[in-house]
């Protein structure tokens, strides 16, 4: 007789790391087989993470063909089990664990992809947010300016890569009419994945001025700090231009002076 | 003479007795644009868990149109693991704002030592997991502030462990802990034809009193060479077997909201709809012969 804890521990052992040891003594023989019970437990579990994977990185999939995917998220769920009751939370570490998974070393482009997938159901999910109100801005006494925190949109995420991924998941999508290939050596891109009001996501390829900037922004820099990583990476960056496009669109939503926070 | 008001300023607020279908997001665009005449909606939970976008965005839009029940798939209530704290305070935000009129769990467990399983694992029937049981229902009632509704699962496998039927199990539960069924005759009967019980046993354990929903869906049957397992898949039709048990279930427990499931291999909303017209039919024979 095992008790409720014990027992749920072997299950999970035997269900998630294949160490059966015995746990079919404790699956009544009825028909079928403890050992055949067991495994539609296993078949269920593998199903519901690898389905959890799937939909978070759809291209990925496409990219590598479902059965190699399976055999990935397979690898990866024995590594990285889910820790939360809710799927949706599942499969962060994807892209890291892909970079690092020597089957698929030769799709060099792979990790990336799969970030950007990330980055997107991330946006998908993120809160609203209120666009920064130009009155609280105008407030601001110009000698302090400079001291400015701004931040970004929780449903903005930035993203650079070496390669060409915006083409590469541009092209993988289901309603994708470019049926030409991908060349890689066409470079990389510097990429803004942004949620509009309208709930829409987009993608927007920066250029290294703006790229930098709301980097700059997203890694707690201040306004005169972040102005000057920007003009360093891009001489002839058209700052006031930039800058005001991403405020007036809502990517930049909120600032707040050290010690005094003007806006949320 | 306060009469609890149809609707609130969200929607309406309380389940009908009728049938209901659950909202899946394939179907958000064609329920805003057909309002189809389902009495009811049901969604799975966690899919709002979410900070923002889309879905949540069509729940609120949806919402004004229909009464709504909230299904858990993942809070893992009979894990001797502690509660998931943090996932409860999301349930209890989504509570707030939806006002379901209905809250529901399952009978399982799916997670230990900090894994997760993600799926809905059957529990030794003991007085050991009961007592468990009841303890963590009767804490999770306390901090939602409401009554949920426990529901019995299919199951694959039994355990040389369990001493008590499922269905005593549940009916001891409802009344330690104060929770309601959600009577899922599909799990019933996917259950009973997996290890060989008499479903007609299992409707008459549980107490009249205590159903305030049912569930029908569809199963797959595998097959081996020493024998056949139903699988709870969701995806296909009622089973005519199980349309002839959920009439002994209204027979017994009087007409009750239904819900039809349907989670992969979605159809068109329109067969949804039919299926949810066919129990409703049956409910309305159950009705005008109680009148």
């Amino acid at each position: 007789m095992l008790a409720l804890h014990e027992l749920q521990r072997r299950f999970a052992a035997a269900v998630l790391d294949s160490d059966g040891s015995g746990f079919e003594h404790h699956i009544r023989a009825a028909g079928l087989s403890g050992a055949r019970r067991l495994q539609v437990y296993r078949n269920n579990t593998r199903l519901g993470l690898t389905g959890a994977l799937e939909a978070v990185y759809p291209v990925v999939s496409k990219l590598v063909g479902e059965g190699f995917f399976r055999y990935a998220a397979a690898e990866y769920i024995a590594r990285h089990p889910s820790r939360l009751g809710d799927l949706h939370e599942y499969g962060g570490f994807f892209p890291a664990f892909l970079r690092a998974f020597e089957p698929a070393a030769e799709l060099v482009y792979l990790p990336d992809v799969a970030r950007l997938e990330w980055s997107y159901h991330q946006v998908f999910h993120a809160a609203r947010h209120a666009p920064l109100d130009p009155r609280a801005l105008a407030s601001v006494p110009a000698e302090r300016q400079g001291a400015l925190r701004f931040q970004l949109h929780p449903a903005a995420r930035l993203l650079e890569s070496p390669f060409p991924i915006l083409r590469i998941w541009q092209g993988n999508q289901e309603d994708a009419s470019e049926t030409s290939p991908i060349d890689l050596s066409e470079g990389g891109i510097k990429l803004l994945v942004f949620r509009r009001e309208t709930l829409d996501i987009e993608f927007q390829p920066l250029r290294d001025g703006e790229f930098n900037l709301l980097r700059a922004f997203a890694e707690g820099c201040d306004f005169t700090g972040a102005c000057e990583r920007a003009m360093a990476a891009q001489p002839d960056f058209d700052l006031p231009a930039h800058f005001g496009s991403h405020v007036a669109r809502g990517v930049v939503t909120a600032f707040e002076l050290p010690n005094d926070h003007f806006s949320t | 003479m306060s009469a609890k008001p149809a609707t609130s300023r969200l929607g309406p607020s309380s389940i009908p007795v009728r049938a209901g279908i659950g909202l899946r997001a394939e179907h958000y665009d064609a329920i805003l644009e057909t309002r189809p005449p389902v009495g009811w909606l049901e969604v799975h939970s966690e899919n709002y868990f979410g900070a923002g976008g889309k879905p949540l965005d069509y729940l609120e839009r949806i919402r004004v149109h229909y009464p709504l029940s909230l299904h858990g798939v993942g809070l893992s209530i009979g894990s001797t693991d502690p509660l998931d704290k943090p996932h409860l305070a999301k349930l209890k935000h989504l509570i707030e704002r939806f006002e379901p009129a209905l809250v529901s769990e399952h009978l399982s467990w799916g997670s230990v030592g900090g894994r997760y399983l993600n799926d809905l694992l059957p529990l030794p029937y003991t007085r050991e997991a009961l007592y468990h049981l009841v303890a963590r229902v009767s804490q999770v009632q306390d901090l939602l502030g409401r009554q949920i509704l426990i529901e019995n699962i299919s199951s694959y496998l039994q355990y040389e462990e369990s001493s008590i039927p499922e269905w005593d199990f549940l009916a001891e539960l409802v009344e330690r802990a104060g929770c309601g069924v959600l009577l899922d005759v599909n799990n019933i009967y996917v259950s009973a034809r997996n290890h060989g019980f008499d479903p007609g046993a299992y409707l008459r354990g549980i107490p009249r009193h205590a159903v305030q929903e049912i569930h029908l869906a569809g199963f797959t049957v595998n097959r081996f060479e020493d024998g056949e397992i139903l699988i709870d898949t969701h995806n296909r039709p009622v089973h005519p077997a199980v349309w002839t048990l959920y009439r002994q279930a209204v027979q017994r427990f009087g007409p009750i909201p239904t819900l039809i499931e349907w989670d992969s291999d979605l159809p068109e909303l329109a067969v949804l709809v039919g299926e949810a017209q066919q129990a409703d039919a049956i409910l309305e024979e159950r009705h005008a012969r109680a009148a």
